[in-house]
């Protein structure tokens, strides 16, 4: 299995959120300049959606029935855009900090938005505990919150099972708490375990937290959850710790396996997905060191099976339903303010997957 | 010409300073007293009024932000630009001016800030750019200019104080370049007895671990070897680095009688709780105690955390808000305490961030457009001055460097800022060169 770049489509601003139709001829791309783009992915026609974020856009979510993109921002809010209009139609105020990442219920009935403010909580910048519950399920259809749970801010990742049942959530501390969505109950953790390998502090210059686990998917069977992130690093300013992923089963808190020695090179990776075979999981990125920023893994073994340089930022990942074409988002950097303005530096890629 | 220090007899002050001072004396007879007092510069030129200043008990407190904080996160967001990265702004006390909106606290007292939002400097590098600004002039080959705090040691100290004209208050050894620059010479030419007694963190414990643990007969046999090895050792090595270590030495011995002052633990428990948890956040509060106890010059610095490359966002968001939490107790206890217009506070880096995102998510090292703050010591307050274009990438106007910020900190102190030296072995030099000019705005 291979990848090959089929289509590189630019758009304005840094893209840090990314949902596809299922047979990935549009995707809908939310930036840095608050505002959503639905994207041809043939063409890379951009049309903006009206609706607009007061900051970053950070994610966003195509509802099963096709109509429907929910979009978060770094202003704390939910916003509901209708796909053929393209204006918004719905508004809540989830958090009052960012939102860092939103996760869709394989069923489209539940929306996981998750948030919270790095403050220091002691002598070594430990972070303080949580102002406002850091993990909220929306329901998609009526807007309304329907359950929130605690950890420990901030809460950069979020992902479901497969069966809607479970949402699991992942700070910058390497802690991943996974909680029962079904109505009722104590709002307690059913599993949680912290990983220390996604996590530095800053021995050499920057003295704080910082890192954590960016990206979260579980496997196609619910059993395994796969986490991604960077590893440590003394000075964390280098930007130069392991590419990282790690397979834990999540119900008994056991990592199971990690990315291989000599396959990785250096850089914070951010998204993790599942091939829809499941026979291969991706992980994308930033290079920092090394040769790749995108890269096939078998799933059988972990083995690194196929890898590219997109020489860009990515931020998500998503496969096609067919399996045939990974759709990335991402960004290149800003680049120096030009004669005629600022150059578009959000990009939407489209890679061929062949066997 | 190179000079060494080192090479002065041992216990003679190196500075020259009563020369300079006669010099001047001298000199602004001959220029007239009339221009030496109705001009800027000649303000200074009277040795009575550096007596003054002395007697006047000016003191500074720097918290350097060292590493380089974002200009856009801080002091001169650029709200629905390009440029703006995610954080909002937040209105201030003074009609027109926005903070970012990390800073809610410090926007309620704006008027008791100035903001220099016109900085232009010319090292994009980390070690250059601390030895720029922490010197206030370019280097220049022949000697080695003192740090601002050495040049406040010597200026508006009293070495025979028992509490250091300079305390550098820094939880740990690190901070990569900035690590360098510790290594290196504070002090410069004025010697080593204008260099940093080093506090704070784990160095704290040291003052009070030396004096438990040796008995009292067995610390002055000890003592009196010491003296007599190193002193042998200076003269065989004329070892300018031995000379600051037994300076050094000789200051924390004397600072043990008085150790309880640096004790965080003996700060009230209110006063911790609102300047916050964090080593910066403590130290700045120790940084005030301090100079209610007769400090002349603290600095406060934290590593470099402020070099945020990669999670510039990420990392601003918990940064900024201790600052702005730490400079509203700051500066409000000060003034609570009638201190504000005899103690100057400034709080800067050695340049500001780019514009522009770095593929990492981070902002790099930016000289050409920068802020900072600085407020108290008879400089006017609620100034905002300076501007950039619209997306912050550029000076408009009138651009502030090195020098015009240095003229205008010893302006505040009562300092000369032009001070000729004509040293032993010497080029002449002045204590800031170019006869620059201060930031005018700020100076009442």
């Amino acid at each position: 299995m291979k990848l090959t770049l089929a289509h590189d489509h630019k758009l304005p601003t840094g893209a840090l959120g990314l949902a596809i139709v299922p047979d990935g001829s549009r995707a809908f791309a939310t930036c840095m300049d608050g505002t959503l783009y639905s994207v041809d992915l043939a063409s890379g026609e951009a049309q903006p959606f009206e609706g607009k974020h007061d900051s970053y856009a950070s994610g966003c979510v195509l509802l099963p029935d096709g109509r429907t993109v929910i979009t978060g921002g770094y202003d704390g809010k939910l916003l509901w855009h209708d796909v053929e209009t393209r204006k918004s139609w719905r508004q809540v105020q989830a958090h009052q900090f960012w939102n860092w990442q939103l996760a869709l219920s394989p069923d489209g009935t539940r929306l996981a938005t998750v948030t919270g403010q790095y403050a220091p909580g002691g002598w070594k910048y430990e972070p303080a505990p949580e102002r406002e519950p850091s993990v909220k399920i929306f329901d998609t259809a009526s807007g309304d919150l329907v359950a929130s749970y605690a950890h420990t801010p901030p809460v950069l990742s979020c992902a479901f099972t497969p069966d809607s049942q479970h949402i699991a959530a992942a700070n910058m501390m390497g802690e991943v708490r996974v909680w029962d969505v079904a109505p009722g109950g104590d709002r307690k953790p059913v599993a949680q375990f912290t990983s220390p390998d996604f996590t530095s502090w800053g021995t050499t210059k920057t003295h704080h937290f910082c890192g954590g686990i960016y990206g979260l998917a579980f496997s196609p069977d619910g059993q395994v959850l796969l986490c991604c992130g960077m590893g440590p690093m003394g000075d964390p300013m280098a930007g130069n710790g392991k590419m990282t992923w790690q397979r834990w089963n999540w119900q008994k808190g056991e990592r199971i396996d990690q990315i291989k020695d000599g396959q990785h090179g250096a850089g914070l990776m951010e998204s993790v997905v599942w091939h829809p075979e499941a026979t291969h999981f991706v992980m994308a990125g930033r290079q920092a060191q090394g040769n790749w920023n995108a890269a096939l893994f078998s799933a059988a073994d972990g083995s690194l099976v196929h890898s590219v340089d997109t020489k860009k930022r990515i931020t998500h990942a998503q496969f096609t339903a067919d399996g045939k074409s990974l759709i990335l988002s991402g960004a290149t950097g800003q680049g120096a303010r030009k004669q005629n303005g600022w150059e578009p530096w959000g990009r939407v890629q489209v890679f061929k997957v062949e066997a | 010409m190179n000079h060494d220090p080192s090479q002065l007899p041992i216990g003679q002050c190196p500075t020259n300073e009563h020369t300079m001072h006669r010099r001047l004396f001298i000199k602004g007879l001959a220029g007239g007293a009339l221009a030496s007092v109705t001009s800027f510069a000649g303000l200074f030129h009277n040795p009575v009024f550096a007596e003054a200043t002395k007697k006047a008990q000016k003191r500074c407190i720097l918290l350097w932000l060292c590493g380089g904080p974002s200009q856009f996160e801080t002091w001169y967001p650029k709200p629905g630009r390009p440029t703006s990265g995610p954080f909002g702004t937040t209105a201030t006390k003074i009609p027109g001016i926005h903070f970012s909106s990390l800073m809610p606290q410090c926007a309620t007292i704006a008027d008791k800030l100035n903001i220099v939002r016109n900085m232009k400097t010319t090292q994009p590098e980390h070690l250059q750019a601390i030895n720029l600004i922490q010197r206030g002039n370019p280097d220049r080959a022949g000697f080695t200019r003192p740090t601002l705090g050495s040049a406040l040691s010597q200026a508006i100290g009293s070495l025979d104080s028992p509490i250091p004209n300079f305390i550098l208050l820094d939880p740990i050894q690190g901070g990569n370049e900035f690590e360098g620059f510790k290594a290196g010479d504070f002090a410069g030419w004025l010697g080593a007895q204008h260099s940093p007694v080093r506090l704070g963190g784990d160095y704290s414990k040291l003052l009070n671990a030396a004096s438990d643990a040796i008995p009292q007969h067995d610390a002055e046999s000890r003592e009196t070897l010491r003296h007599f090895l190193t002193a042998k050792f200076e003269r065989a090595r004329n070892s300018a680095v031995a000379r600051s270590e037994n300076n050094a030495f000789e200051r924390m011995k004397g600072l043990s009688a008085s150790a309880d002052l640096f004790d965080l633990n003996k700060l009230p428990a209110k006063d911790r709780e609102r300047y916050g948890p964090g080593s910066f956040a403590q130290h700045a509060l120790l940084s005030r105690h301090l100079v209610e106890n007769g400090a002349p010059f603290v600095m406060v610095a934290n590593g470099m955390n402020w070099d945020n490359h990669v999670f510039q966002h990420e990392i601003h968001q918990m940064l900024v808000p201790e600052l702005d939490r730490v400079l509203f107790n700051l500066v409000t206890d000060l003034e609570e305490r009638g201190m504000l217009d005899n103690t100057l506070v400034i709080a800067m880096g050695e340049f500001g961030r780019t514009p522009w995102i770095n593929p990492a998510r981070g902002r790099d090292h930016y000289p050409n457009a920068w802020s900072f703050m600085m407020t108290g010591c008879g400089l006017k307050r609620g100034v905002i001055t300076g501007e950039t274009d619209i997306d912050g990438v550029d000076v408009v106007g009138k651009a502030y460097n090195e020098q015009n910020l240095f003229v205008t900190i010893f302006s505040a102190l009562g300092i000369n800022p032009y001070a000729e030296y004509d040293l032993p072995g010497l080029p002449t030099f002045h204590r800031v060169e170019n006869k620059a000019e201060p930031i005018r705005d700020l100076l009442a």
